[in-house]
This record gives structure tokens, C-alpha cells and sequence, in this order.
């Protein structure tokens, strides 16, 4: 009985002994690959980071209104959130060649999705964030368009153009990584066709007088109006 | 001869059968059937009389005109061969035309006249508008004789205008450019002006053709670089500036005009950045002139879009304008009697506006375009100011703004050489 329990035991420290020796070795190269992933990281954070300073990206995204975007939602600016961005991708990459080498059963399969995904998901990012650029600088034109003409409401116009980007930009974002596509798609639609229809039905009911202006701007007499517009030069 | 890239064989052979002359005199046209007969007669009955013994040509540069004008222009019958102290002119008088587009486009209509300037080596150049149909005879030789006789590089013209015409040039175009670059010439955005060979060509071997505000309006950068190239500069006047027969849009204007004043800023900077005051040019005829005759304006219309502009653009503005400039600006438009745009608030925002755009802080078209609601406030409080005004007093309202804006030219100097690119 004493001797069965020892051999047990025995057995089971034999095998801990042996489990440890397999995955050590692996834990160590594992640490290995993520503090060298992490120096390659560092090194190409920064050679971005040097280049991006160089092409003055930052005051192209100033110009985009980008860089505007960015600090409202209390962000860095485009050259270091680029810099990080490669950062932390080269880094999350070099730890999932690492958990991959501890051959945990199961794991590489989600690590292999992982790494199938990450492309879109890059892809569905840049659709977003251009889409943010987008719908900041249009906003922006149309509400100085919208000023200048001296329409009423012109955060109002200001507003949809920048939603309806947003919305086009979102549902893009979406259908890129295959999320919820026939949602996404159906969702667009509902919310695009609403925000015409109600634009439709504002501009013609609500805003009756706005469209006389605009109509009679368009095809009145433009007599009076010349008449009260001195010459600029 | 590097011009041959973009003049057409047709043309180069046509300049070639023409020779050396004297005198050009370039127009840019775009369907001008209905005026340019009359214009070019005028012209030529005016360089028979003023000029009999000079080599002239006049080219046409089109730019797609479906109206037949470039037809128009050479089939028009030549002026009486006697002129009016019955002098015969001794010399024949060239017209050639080129399309240089299908679509107008003012930059290369500019580099084509210039061009031919400098392949038939021209000693003085005059640019008419065809818009003008009946110029008085005067005006051609006004901008050319400068040039040829007294040998001045730039001719830039002067006119007589309604009082209030000419609201921009008088409160932004004229003031800012006189202090920034130092030469008090009143119309530096003109469409008409008159020029040397040398500085043909001198504009000619510049690398910006291709950019979008020389393309879009090259006059102004051309007096800029007459300016800041060291050329003598001198304005003549021509006489009374007509209205054309529709208003331009205020819009489009200030981004036409505002967008190139703050380019050139950019682009000169080395050359105005060390500079103070202003130096008198040589003028011929009188130095301004002011009709009596007044132009109707909606000035409440103009104080709405002042009102509307501040409080729909808060947010652009606030990111160009310093915040104790946009906090009396706000306070301005809140005011319901006693409305004044003051010149040294006017200056300030001026120069700011011009700093934003050298920091990129906004998109450049529309920072320009945040600029016309500030632009309409100001032209209203100068309406309420000048109702009654003589033209001497408008004349002195005009002289106070441009010393205030030389006063406070360091400020601008400052805002350019300071790094932050976001205001606090």
C-alpha cells in the first residue's frame, strides 16, 4: 500500500517534473519572442514617428480638420496615434507568435482566426477614421456654405451631412469585418431613407418659407439683389 | 524659348511672322463677342494717336469662346490710318489669337500674353479687360507709356469709382498689402495694369505656374513679385471704373482675392517679414479718386449675416482668432445701437486670420470663407461710419486704417514666427 502510494506519487512528480521541463523551455522562448517583439515595437514606433514628422502629417490633419477630431475626443495627435498603432500591432503580433510556441491545445486555432481577422479589422479602422475626416471637413464646408449664403439653420445642414457620413462610414466599418452584415446593411437603409424622408418633409412643411427663399434665389428676379450689393473690388 | 511647350506651333508662327515690336497689349477673353470689336478699335485708335512710330501687336488669348469672338477680334475694321493731328501711324499693327484652353483659365491666358511678350522681345506690356467695352482711349497708353517711356516695371492703374465700390480693396486688399509688403499701390489686385519686358520674363521663369491661386487669379501675384523682385513700381491713373454688368459674388471674390493676398504672404515671407513702413510710389494723375455717386446697400442684411456668422461659425473662429479678439468681436454683434468695427480690432483680426493660414490651422479655403462674416461686420460699421462722408473723409478713414495696420505689423511678424499651431 505504502509502496503503491510513493510509486504514485512518484509517477506524479516524474510527470510535473516532465510537464515543467517541456513548457519552460517554451514559457522562456515565449518571453523571449515578446520582449524582442517589444524592442522591435519601440524601434519601429519610432522610426514612424520620424518619418510622419517629416511629411508633417500633423498639419495635413490640421488642414483635414483631423487633428481637431482627434483632440475633442481627448486623443493624441495623428503622427503619435499612427506611431502607437504600429507599435501595438507589431507588438500584439510578436505575443501571439509567442503563445502560439506553448502549443496550448486549441490555441493556435484562435490565434490563426486572430491573425485572419486583423487585416479587415486594420482595413475597417482606416474606413472609420477617414470617414471621421470626411464627415468633419464636409460639415465644415457645408456650414460655412450654409453662413455665408445666409440660409436659416445652418448647424442643421452642418449636422446631416456630418451624420449621414458618419452612418455611411459605420456601416462600412461593419461590413468590412463581417459583423452583423445584413444588420448593418439594413440599418443604413433605415436610418439613410429616414433622414431624407424627414429632411424631405421638413424642407417641404416646416420650412415652406426657407424654400420660397431659396427657389426665389435660384429663379426671382435677381433686380433688387443687385441693387444691394456694393461691388467688392 | 521654353514657352514653345505650351504655345501652340499655329501661334509660335504667327508670333514669328510679327517680329520684334515695342508694345503689346494682352487680353484674356472668354465669349466677349459682344465687346471686343468695340475694344480692340478703341485700342487701336488710341495707339495710332499715342504711339505712331511703335512696333504694337495685340494678342488675344481665348479660352474656349464659343461666340466666334477670337473671329470678331481679327476681323474688326482697322482705325482710320490718320490720327487726330493727322499723323499716319508708321508702323503695321499686329492682332494675333490663340486658344490656349478649352475652358478659361486667367493663369495660363497670363503666361501665354507673357509669353509672347518675351519671344518678341517687348519693352512695355499693357493687360486690358474685355470686359470693358468702351475704355477710354486714354487708359491703354496710361498703362503702357510708364513702361515704355519712363521705364518703370509695373504700372498698376488707379481709378475714379463710385463711393462705395471697391469696399474690399479699400478695407482689406490695400491696407494689408501696403503694410506687409511696403508699397503704397492702391490696386494690386487689378485685372489691368501695364509692365516692362524684364518683368515678363521674370515672372515667366518662375516655378508656380501650376499652383492653384496663380492659376485662378495671377495678377495679384504678379504685382507681388514686381514688389518684392526689387522692380520699379508705379500706378497711372486711368479714369472712371465701370460696374460690370453682374455684382461678383462676395464669397467668391474674398476667396479669390484673400486666398492669393495670404498665398503670397506665405510664399514671401523672407522678403516682408524685416520690413517696416511704407514707401510712396511715383503716381501718375491723381492719387484717388471718389464719385459722388453712392451705391445702394441693404446694410441690415449685411449686420444679420455679421450676427448669424459669429454665432453659426463659433467654433472655427474660435480656433482661429486669439480669445480676447473673438471675445470683443462677440461682444460687437451683440450690440444693438452704436455698432463699430474699430481699425485696430479689424487689423488685429486681419492678422490673425493671415496667421492661422501660415499655421495651416484650418483647411486654407475655409479658413478664408470663416473670414466673410467678420468681413460683412466690418463693411457695415464703414457704411454707418462713412453715410455722409465726403470722399476726403473716406480718403482719411482709409489712410488711419492703413497706419493702424503698419502699427501693428509686428504683431503679425510675432503670431508668423511663433511655433504654436493651436491657439490657446
Amino acid at each position: 500500500m505504502r509502496e503503491t502510494m510513493l510509486r504514485a506519487l512518484t509517477q506524479a512528480y516524474d510527470n510535473l517534473l516532465h510537464m515543467i521541463g517541456e513548457f519552460l523551455p517554451r514559457f522562456i522562448v515565449m518571453v523571449a519572442i515578446i520582449i524582442v517583439g517589444w524592442l522591435v515595437a519601440l524601434i519601429l514606433k519610432r522610426i514612424t514617428r520620424s518619418i510622419l514628422r517629416l511629411t508633417n502629417l500633423d498639419r495635413l490633419g490640421e488642414e483635414a480638420g483631423a487633428s481637431g477630431v482627434l483632440r475633442k475626443a481627448a486623443l493624441p495627435s495623428l503622427t503619435e496615434l499612427v506611431s502607437r498603432a504600429v507599435f501595438w500591432l507589431v507588438w500584439l503580433g510578436f505575443i501571439l507568435i509567442g503563445i502560439s510556441v506553448l502549443e496550448i491545445s486549441g490555441m493556435q486555432e484562435q490565434i490563426s482566426r486572430i491573425f485572419g481577422l486583423l487585416p479587415q479589422f486594420l482595413v475597417a479602422l482606416l474606413i472609420l477614421f477617414i470617414g471621421l475626416v470626411a464627415a468633419n471637413f464636409f460639415s465644415r464646408a457645408a456650414l460655412l456654405g450654409a453662413v455665408n449664403s445666409g440660409y436659416p439653420s445652418p448647424q442643421v445642414f452642418s449636422g446631416a451631412v456630418r451624420f449621414v457620413i458618419w452612418i455611411l462610414a459605420i456601416s462600412m466599418a461593419l461590413e468590412q469585418i463581417g459583423l452583423a452584415r445584413e444588420t448593418a446593411i439594413a440599418a443604413f437603409s433605415i436610418v439613410f431613407g429616414a433622414v431624407m424622408l424627414g429632411l424631405a418633409i421638413a424642407f417641404g412643411l416646416g420650412g415652406r418659407d426657407l424654400a420660397r427663399l431659396t427657389l426665389e434665389k435660384y429663379f426671382g428676379e435677381k433686380k433688387k439683389e443687385k441693387e444691394d450689393e456694393p461691388m467688392p473690388l | 524659348m521654353s514657352e514653345e511647350t505650351f504655345l501652340t506651333d499655329d501661334f509660335v508662327g504667327q508670333l514669328m511672322s510679327v517680329g520684334e515690336v515695342d508694345l503689346l497689349v494682352g487680353i484674356a477673353t472668354h465669349n466677349h463677342a459682344k465687346t471686343i470689336g468695340n475694344l480692340v478699335r478703341t485700342i487701336e485708335e488710341c495707339l495710332v494717336q499715342s504711339f505712331p512710330r511703335e512696333r504694337i501687336v495685340i494678342v488675344n488669348a481665348d479660352g474656349g469662346s464659343r461666340d466666334d469672338t477670337q473671329g470678331i477680334l481679327l476681323r474688326a475694321a482697322p482705325p482710320e490710318s490718320k490720327n487726330a493731328r493727322g499723323l499716319t501711324s508708321l508702323r503695321t499693327m499686329h492682332r494675333i489669337s490663340t486658344r490656349y484652353a478649352n475652358a478659361p483659365s486667367p493663369g495660363l491666358a497670363l503666361r501665354t500674353i507673357l509669353a509672347s511678350a518675351e519671344l518678341l522681345r517687348t519693352k512695355a506690356c499693357a493687360i486690358v479687360s474685355p470686359e470693358n467695352s468702351q475704355p477710354a482711349c486714354g487708359w491703354v497708353t496710361s498703362l503702357l507709356r510708364p513702361a515704355f517711356q519712363d521705364h518703370f516695371d509695373f504700372v498698376a492703374p488707379l481709378y475714379t469709382r463710385n463711393k462705395f465700390d471697391g469696399l474690399l480693396a479699400r478695407n482689406l486688399l490695400y491696407p494689408m498689402s501696403r503694410a506687409v509688403f511696403g508699397q503704397r499701390i492702391r490696386e494690386l489686385h487689378s485685372g489691368e495694369f501695364g509692365f516692362s519686358g524684364r518683368l515678363a520674363s521674370h515672372c515667366l521663369s518662375q516655378t508656380v505656374w501650376h499652383e492653384e491661386v496663380v492659376r485662378a487669379w495671377p495678377e495679384y501675384w504678379m504685382a507681388i513679385s514686381a514688389v518684392s523682385g526689387g522692380f520699379r513700381c508705379c500706378q497711372s491713373y486711368l479714369g472712371v471704373k465701370g460696374r460690370t454688368e453682374t455684382t461678383p459674388d462676395l464669397v467668391a471674390a474674398i476667396r479669390q482675392t484673400v486666398g492669393t493676398l495670404f498665398w503670397c504672404l506665405e510664399k514671401q515671407s523672407d522678403f516682408w517679414m524685416d520690413r517696416a513702413d511704407s514707401e510712396i510710389v511715383p503716381t501718375f494723375g491723381p492719387d484717388h479718386e471718389l464719385a459722388p455717386t453712392t451705391s445702394r446697400v441693404n446694410r441690415k442684411k449685411l449686420l444679420e449675416m455679421f450676427r448669424d456668422g459669429i454665432s453659426g461659425l463659433e467654433q472655427i473662429l474660435n480656433s482661429v482668432l486669439h480669445a480676447g479678439t473673438f471675445a470683443e468681436i462677440k461682444r460687437l454683434a451683440a450690440l444693438n445701437d452704436g455698432f463699430d468695427y474699430p481699425d485696430d480690432l479689424w487689423a488685429r483680426t486681419l492678422y490673425e486670420f493671415a496667421a492661422s493660414y501660415h499655421h495651416g490651422v484650418l483647411n486654407h479655403d475655409h479658413l478664408i470663407q470663416a473670414l466673410v462674416p467678420l468681413y460683412r461686420g466690418r463693411i457695415y460699421s464703414f457704411l454707418m461710419q462713412h453715410q455722409e462722408s465726403s470722399p476726403e473723409e473716406m480718403e482719411t478713414g482709409t489712410e488711419h486704417l492703413c497706419m493702424e495696420m503698419e502699427r501693428q505689423k509686428p504683431y503679425l511678424m510675432e503670431l508668423w514666427k511663433s511655433n504654436s499651431e493651436v491657439k490657446p
